[in-house]
């Protein structure tokens, strides 16, 4: 316990130290997982969003051209699109089901040609040469004059989710780092004063008799560890006191001996 | 940023230091505007073009000019892509403040600038004889801000198709440019089709901008998947030659079609000079095509303005500024892209004729709709009105003999089923 004038506390405080530590993993895991899957629907949602606005917005665009125009300007306005970042193909399929404009190549895929060309409904794709898509569906005139496709790539949502939860991740982190520091440096203050008050009963009990500076810092403490060393130092001298009478009455003359000057200590003095 | 460099095209002529430029037009010049494909893989559409245009204008020039005024082109490169046509044509329009727009090249840059020219309708600005047969610059709302010299896509395809059905080829795929111009052809052929109650047999699709070196197999794989009996392609020249030598190698033995916006001098030239052999068969990859075209064949000397074409192309052999082809071209003396070009010129010079003493843009319609029955040495009367804004109506095809392209009279003896050619 003690050895070079220090006493280190370990085993009081390691089990609290490591409750602290898994506590707060514990509850880094549960935010992480918590902050993925918001983060992840949130930006799915958004991401299919988006991309329905994006069909609903060529729809409303292609009311007038399939009515009034030609399919070259249909193709020209889904072109356009095209060079939105995310959109990875777009297609335009007539009442009758007829893929009226595509920006497919080399040709339109054979999953989406066994596909309903009317359905609007959102679907997972991962076709050759393009890659995995969220596919979403927008009809023109309610679905009477055809209805509009947009491809979105999964990639990019998965690498923009991917960005947002690594930001989310590393902030519990470092959240959790800084926690198992902090419980460290506490842990530390904590045990610091018990082991000074250890180390002075040790010195005390090792002692003959109560050294009158030695624990000075320790005895001026206002708070537990000084009321303890007050205590150990109160029953040293008590212990002493106690010691010099056994001595006096144990001695014929009464007078005192250069016996008395023995270390109170020795032996099985410990507290 | 801009695309290209504007530059006239009758240098040599003595400038009006002290003419004020209004509206495009001084004493002395008329400045048209131009943005065409003059680099890219498409290059060889807007140089030709340009050729045939400056040859004439040249000429007209050299005879003193319109009224006076001497014809300059002012021409920038926009590669084939809407965005920089759209940026130089807000240039042309608004900063150099060109007489009017001539000669773009392209459905997809053509369809883009459509809206420019609503937008700024005020300044009566047009767009002459571009060099695309698509429907957006001939029917509602962009049709009365455009005025065209060649026949349409929709007569291009309907006759290709009509003349393969009397060939008894019915099964019929596209091969098509993933663009408003595949788009257009696609449409033609899909209504062509519908007139004889068939539906496109399949159809495939490249970038644009694909060149001659890429490989088209899993084209002409969807394509012999639906066994087809002719195949029209609606692209450029790189891509169609690369899809026409692919389709050969891997033994798709049909009529391959092309429009007349391929490019078919350019085509025949990738194709003949793709087999290095020394035992090559130099019709290897050329005894299949069929070219519709909207202007009669540069070597038919029976047509007056073929005659003075080429009379006027050997005598200036135009190239347009060095600063604008940056990249290898070789010029053909002769071609059908620089004959459209030529013609173009000839009735843009019959239409600013028509102006007047004090030519001014709000005058630019009436001049149109005067040419009335006019002959510009094709042969086929021209006219133009409210309602009637193409000048030309025919569609010739032709097919490659001796390595050259010529007149196509008999489908059925070269493209029937049981044909001599047939599979």
């Amino acid at each position: 316990m003690a050895g070079d004038g220090k006493v280190k506390v370990k085993r009081l405080f390691q089990k609290t130290l490591f409750g602290i530590v898994g506590m707060l993993g514990l509850i880094g895991l549960s935010t992480s997982w918590l902050a993925i899957d918001t983060v992840e629907g949130h930006l799915s949602e958004e991401y299919v969003s988006n991309s329905r606005n994006i069909a609903k917005t060529i729809a409303d665009a292609s009311v007038d051209i399939l009515l009034n125009r030609d399919l070259a300007t249909l193709q020209s306005l889904i072109d356009q699109f095209l060079g939105i970042q995310g959109i990875k193909y777009i297609y335009i399929t007539n009442e009758n089901g007829e893929y009226i404009a595509h920006t497919f190549v080399p040709g339109i895929p054979q999953e989406i040609l066994d596909s309903d060309p009317n359905d609007t409904e959102t679907v997972n794709r991962d076709l050759p040469g393009i890659g995995a898509c969220v596919e979403v569906g927008s009809p023109i005139l309610t679905g009477e004059a055809g209805t509009v496709h947009v491809g979105m790539d999964n990639g990019l949502i998965a690498l923009k989710i991917s960005a947002a939860i690594g930001q989310q991740v590393w902030l519990i982190g470092a959240a959790f780092i800084l926690g198992v520091g902090g419980a460290i440096w506490f842990v530390h203050l904590a045990a610091k004063p018990i082991g000074q008050v250890l180390a002075y009963a040790a010195t005390l009990a090792e002692s003959t008799t109560v050294p009158p500076n030695d624990g000075e810092d320790l005895l001026e403490r206002k708070d537990e560890a000084g009321d303890l060393a007050r205590l150990f130092r109160f029953f040293a001298g008590a212990a002493d006191e106690a010691d010099k009478a056994d001595k006096q009455s144990a001695t014929p003359d009464g007078g005192g001996s250069a016996d008395a000057a023995e270390p109170a200590g020795t032996g099985d003095s410990s507290p | 940023m801009r695309y290209g460099l504007a530059v006239g095209v009758a240098a040599s002529w003595p400038r009006a230091l002290a003419a004020p430029m209004v509206g495009g037009v001084t004493d002395e010049e008329f400045v048209l505007g131009m943005s065409a494909a003059f680099s890219g893989p498409s290059r060889g559409l807007g140089i030709e073009l340009y050729r045939g245009a400056t040859a004439y204008f040249e000429h007209v020039n050299s005879q003193g000019g319109v009224r006076g005024r001497r014809v300059t082109l002012k021409t920038y490169d926009d590669k084939y892509q809407p965005d920089p046509c759209v940026k130089n044509t807000t240039t042309l329009m608004l900063e150099d403040q060109v007489f009017l727009l001539f000669g773009y090249v392209g459905t997809p840059t053509v369809t883009r600038v459509l809206p420019l020219l609503k937008k700024f309708q005020d300044r009566s600005m047009f767009l002459f004889f571009p060099f695309t047969g698509a429907q957006p610059q001939r029917q509602p709302p962009y049709d009365s801000f455009a005025f065209n010299l060649r026949a349409s896509y929709a007569q291009e395809t309907g006759g290709l198709v009509d003349n393969f059905i009397k060939a008894g080829r019915r099964r019929i795929a596209v091969f098509y440019q993933a663009d408003a111009y595949g788009r257009s052809g696609w449409a033609g052929v899909r209504a062509a089709l519908r007139r004889h109650g068939e539906r496109i047999a399949g159809e495939a699709t490249y970038k644009r901008g694909t060149k001659f070196t890429s490989i088209m197999r899993r084209q002409v794989e969807i394509l012999k998947q639906a066994d087809p009996q002719a195949v029209i392609c609606i692209g450029a020249y790189a891509a169609c030659a690369a899809f026409a030598r692919d389709a050969v190698d891997m033994g798709l033995r049909v009529p391959i079609a092309n429009l007349s916006f391929v490019g078919s001098e350019n085509m025949l030239k990738l194709l003949t000079e793709s087999d290095t052999r020394a035992d090559a068969d130099p019709a290897r990859y050329t005894k299949w095509l069929v070219n519709s075209q909207v202007v009669p064949s540069y070597e038919d000397a029976s047509i007056p303005a073929v005659v003075e074409y080429r009379e006027l192309m050997a005598r200036h052999d135009p190239m347009p500024p060095a600063e604008l082809v940056t990249e290898d071209y070789q010029r053909f003396p002769q071609s059908f892209v620089s004959l459209e070009g030529f013609l173009n010129a000839k009735l843009m010079v019959e239409v600013l004729k028509r102006l007047g003493d004090k030519p001014a843009r709000e005058g630019l319609e009436e001049a149109v709709f005067s040419v009335r029955d006019v002959d510009i040495g094709l042969g086929e009367l021209v006219s133009f009105a409210p309602d009637r804004r193409q000048a030309l109506q025919r569609v010739y095809y032709t097919a490659v003999d001796d390595g050259r392209f010529v007149t196509l009279d008999d489908w059925q003896t070269r493209f029937s089923l049981n044909g001599a050619n047939g599979a």
